[in-house]
C-alpha cells in the first residue's frame, strides 16, 4: 500500500475535526519510517497530539526524536515569523523592531495569511536542510474546511503582492511545490460517515478548483468489518427479526432485565448496521474520488500507540490480491 | 426534574460547544426540538449541518435567514432553525454600518476584504456570535440554541469579541490610517512612526499589499465602533445567568480533556457547563453476558436459523465489543468522578444516522427522561 506517496518528500494530511486525523498521520508516518525512510512529523497546533500519541517529550519548535526512523516537530507560527523575517529582512534590528512593535505584534495575530505563509516558509526550509535530509516530511495540516485555504496562501499572498518582493518570489516557489503532483501529496483522513464523506469530496473538488491538483490518497479510518459472514447473515437477520431485536438494538442493549442471549444478539446486531452504513459511505467515496482509497480497521485496543502501531503494520501490509482483482 | 430539563425550559441562551466530530450540530438541533415540545419558541443557530439533518429539519438550501421548521404534532412551541452564512453576515454587518454607498462598494472590492471572511482566524466565530446577538436581542424567540464551531483551540470562541475588536484596535487603526489633518512634509514622513512600519512591511511584503491594507483599514475604520459595541453586547450575553453552556463530546479522554479544558475556561465569564453530554457512547456490552450456557442458549435461539459456528462467531463479535464498551464506561465513570454525574448525561451509538425528526425526538430524550 501507499504508493501514491512513496516518491513524494512532502505530505499534507488533512480531514475533518474529529475523524482520527492525528492518529492516522502517525500511522502513516510510522509506516514510512518502519519501511527504512527518515521522516519528520510537522504539526502546526497550539496542542501537541503527536507528544501524547506518540509517547514523545513535548517540544516547542525543536525536532525530536521518536524513534524507528522518526522525528517530529511542533510548529509555532511566532517563531515562524521570526525565522521568516530574519531570511528576507537587511538587518536584525529591523526583524526586532517589527516582531517586538506591540501593534505590529498584535497585526500578524491577527492578520490574514501571515501565520500560514510562515509556516509554510519554514516547512519549505526544512525540506532544504542539506544537513539533515527528510525522505518524507508529513505535515499535519488543520481541519479539511481551511486546509484548502491554508494551501492556496502562497498563491493568494503574491497574487495579492502582484508578484513584487522576496516575499512574493518565496511564495511562488512555495505554491509550485504544493502545486507538483510529483514532488507533494495531499492526503485525506476520512471516517464511513455522512459528513466526513461529503466533506472529502468536497474537498478534492476544492482542491483541483483552486490548486489545480486533487488528493492522492484517501484513508478511511475505523471501518467496522463483518460480524457474521456472508452466508450466515441471512439467517441471522431472520433470527434477529423473529426475535424482534432488528428494529431496535440500543434499546434492547440498555434494556438491563434482558436474558444475555438476547443481548449477544442485539450487539451483533448493532454491528451489522455499523458495517452496512460503513459500506454505504464507502461505495460513496469510490464512487466520487479518483484517488487511491484504503480502508483502516476498526481496532479493538484500548492505548493510543497500540492503535497507531497496529494501523502502521496494516498500511505495510501488501494488499490483499483479492482487493486488487476487484 | 433533571437539569438538561429545567435548562431546557427556563434558559435564554444555549451556548453547545465542544470539539470537532462529536455530534454537537445534531445534538444541538436535538436540544431545540426538546425545548419546542416543552412549549418554547426556539430558534437553532447552526453553523454546518450533515445534509440529511438539514434535510429532516426540512433545510435543504443553505439560507442565512430562520426558517420555521414543522413539527406537525399539535404543539404550542415553535422551532426555527437557520444556517450561519459568514460571508453574507460580515456583509449584512458591512451593508448595515457603511455610511455611504460607496463605503460600502470599496470594501467589497478591496482585496483583503475579500479574503477576510474565510482567512481571519476566528471570524467564523465571530460571525456567529454575532449573528446570536441579532437573534438574542430580536424579542421574538425564547430560547436561542447556538452550536458553536469547533475550535482547535477552546480559548478562541470565548475570545473572539476581544479578538475582533483586537483587529480594528485604535492603536493598530492609527498606524495604518493616514492622520487626515497631520502636513505631509518630510519632517512629519521621517518622524511619523506609522510610516516606519509601514516603510519595513512594504519591504517585506511588497507595496501593493500595504497599499490594500491601508485601504482596508482606512474604509472598514466606521466599523470599529459597531465592532465595539457589538462586542461588549455579546460578553454580556454570554454572562447573563439565563445563558446555559452545554459541553458535547465523546467518550475519547483526548477530547473529554478538551471538554474539561473548555469547562476551566468558562470560568472566565463566571460560567460552568450545566450539562456534559457524551454522544455515541458504544451501548453496554458486558462480559458477564458470555459464558457457556449463552452459546448454548444462542443456538437455541436461533432454532432452524442456526447456521453451524453463528453462535461462535456472534460470541467472539461480542466479545471484541466487550473491551471498548468497558473501556468507554472506565472514562464515563471518570468523568462523573470530576464533575458530578447529575451533570452527566449519555447518547448511544445508533446504527443509523439522524435523518429524521424522530430519530432527532429519540436522541433528545437520552438527556431529557
Amino acid at each position: 500500500m501507499l504508493e501514491s506517496l512513496d516518491q513524494k518528500r512532502l505530505i499534507f494530511v488533512t480531514g475533518k475535526g474529529g475523524v482520527g486525523k492525528s492518529t492516522c498521520t502517525a500511522a502513516l508516518a510510522l509506516a514510512l519510517a518502519k519501511r527504512g525512510r527518515r521522516v519528520l512529523v510537522v504539526e502546526t497546533d497550539a496542542y501537541s497530539a503527536m507528544s501524547v500519541i506518540l509517547g514523545a517529550p513535548e517540544s516547542e519548535h525543536t525536532i525530536i526524536d521518536v524513534g524507528h526512523g522518526l522525528h517530529a516537530i511542533n510548529l509555532r507560527s511566532a517563531q515562524s515569523l521570526v525565522e521568516t523575517l530574519t531570511r528576507y529582512l537587511p538587518s536584525e534590528r529591523v526583524v526586532k523592531a517589527i516582531t517586538q512593535n506591540r501593534v505590529t505584534h498584535s497585526f500578524f495575530d491577527s492578520a490574514p495569511s501571515v501565520s500560514e505563509f510562515v509556516l509554510l516558509d519554514k516547512i519549505m526550509s526544512l525540506l532544504d536542510d542539506k544537513d539533515n535530509h527528510w525522505d518524507h516530511i508529513v505535515v499535519d495540516l488543520p481541519a479539511s474546511g481551511h486546509a484548502v485555504t491554508f494551501l492556496s496562501v502562497p498563491k493568494t499572498l503574491n497574487g495579492m503582492m502582484k508578484g513584487v518582493g522576496p516575499i512574493a518570489k518565496r511564495a511562488q516557489d512555495v505554491d509550485a511545490m504544493i502545486a507538483s503532483t510529483t514532488r507533494a501529496a495531499i492526503v485525506a483522513i476520512c471516517l464511513p460517515e455522512e459528513m466526513p464523506v461529503n466533506e472529502t469530496i468536497e474537498l478534492s473538488a476544492n482542491l483541483k478548483k483552486t490548486l489545480g491538483r486533487g488528493l492522492d490518497l484517501t484513508l478511511v479510518n475505523m471501518v467496522h468489518d463483518r460480524p457474521v459472514d456472508e452466508d450466515a447473515e441471512d439467517d441471522f437477520e431472520r433470527a434477529s427479526m423473529r426475535l424482534r431485536i432488528r428494529t431496535n438494538p440500543t434499546g434492547v442493549l440498555a434494556d438491563s432485565s434482558v436474558a444475555a442471549p438476547l443481548r449477544v444478539l442485539a450487539g451483533n446486531q448493532l454491528s451489522l448496521k455499523w458495517f452496512k452504513r460503513d459500506q454505504i459511505y464507502l461505495g460513496l467515496l469510490r464512487k466520487n474520488l479518483k484517488c487511491e482509497i484504503v480502508e483502516l480497521p476498526m481496532v479493538y485496543k484500548i492505548k493510543e500507540r497500540d492503535i497507531v502501531d497496529e494501523l502502521a503494520s496494516h498500511l505495510n501490509t501488501d494488499p490483499d490480491p483479492a482487493s486488487l482483482a476487484s | 426534574m433533571s437539569r438538561f430539563n429545567t435548562m431546557v425550559k427556563t434558559a435564554r441562551l444555549i451556548v453547545c460547544a465542544g470539539p470537532g466530530g462529536v455530534g454537537k450540530t445534531t445534538t444541538s438541533a436535538a436540544i431545540g426540538l426538546r425545548a419546542a415540545q416543552a412549549g418554547r419558541k426556539v430558534i437553532v443557530l447552526t453553523i454546518d449541518p450533515a445534509k440529511r439533518l438539514a434535510n429532516s429539519l426540512g433545510l435543504d438550501a443553505l439560507t442565512n435567514e430562520p426558517q420555521r421548521i414543522d413539527l406537525t404534532e399539535d404543539e404550542s412551541g415553535e422551532l426555527w432553525a437557520m444556517m450561519l452564512d459568514q460571508q453574507q453576515t460580515l456583509d449584512d454587518l458591512v451593508a448595515r454600518y457603511a455610511p455611504d454607498k460607496g463605503a460600502l462598494s470599496r470594501s467589497k472590492e478591496n482585496n483583503i476584504y475579500r479574503l477576510l471572511s474565510s482567512a481571519l482566524a476566528g471570524m467564523q466565530e465571530y460571525m456567529a456570535l454575532d449573528k446570536l446577538h441579532d437573534l438574542y436581542t430580536g424579542g421574538y424567540f425564547d430560547l436561542v440554541v447556538l452550536d458553536t464551531p469547533p475550535t482547535k483551540n477552546a480559548l478562541d470562541f470565548l475570545q473572539t469579541p476581544g479578538r475582533a475588536r483586537q483587529f480594528f484596535d485604535d492603536r493598530v487603526m492609527k498606524w495604518f490610517i493616514p492622520s487626515k489633518t497631520a502636513k505631509k512634509g518630510l519632517f512629519t514622513r521621517v518622524f511619523d512612526p506609522g510610516s516606519v512600519v509601514l516603510g519595513l512591511l512594504g519591504k517585506v511584503f511588497g507595496e501593493t499589499f500595504v497599499t490594500d491594507l491601508v485601504d482596508f483599514f482606512d474604509t472598514l475604520s466606521f466599523l470599529q465602533d459597531a465592532l465595539r459595541t457589538r462586542g461588549e453586547m455579546i460578553d454580556f450575553i454570554l454572562r447573563d445567568p439565563q445563558t446555559r453552556f452545554v459541553l458535547i463530546t465523546s467518550a475519547d479522554s483526548r477530547r473529554i480533556k478538551e471538554a474539561l479544558f473548555f469547562h476551566e475556561k468558562l470560568k472566565s465569564l463566571d460560567q460552568h457547563a450545566e450539562a456534559f453530554v457524551l454522544n455515541r457512547v458504544i451501548p453496554r456490552f458486558d462480559q458477564e453476558d458470555l459464558d457457556l450456557s449463552t452459546i448454548e442458549a444462542l443456538g437455541a435461539l436461533l432454532e432452524d436459523d442456526n447456521v453451524e459456528g453463528l453462535p461462535e462467531s456472534l460470541r467472539a463479535n461480542y466479545a471484541r465489543l466487550t473491551k471498548l464498551s468497558e473501556h468507554n464506561r472506565g472514562i464515563i465513570d471518570n468523568l462523573a468522578r470530576q464533575v458530578g454525574s447529575d451533570r452527566l448525561f449519555t447518547i448511544p451509538m445508533f446504527g443509523e444516522d439522524v435523518h429524521d425528526l424522530g430519530t432527532l425526538e429519540m436522541l433528545g430524550r437520552h438527556l431529557t427522561e
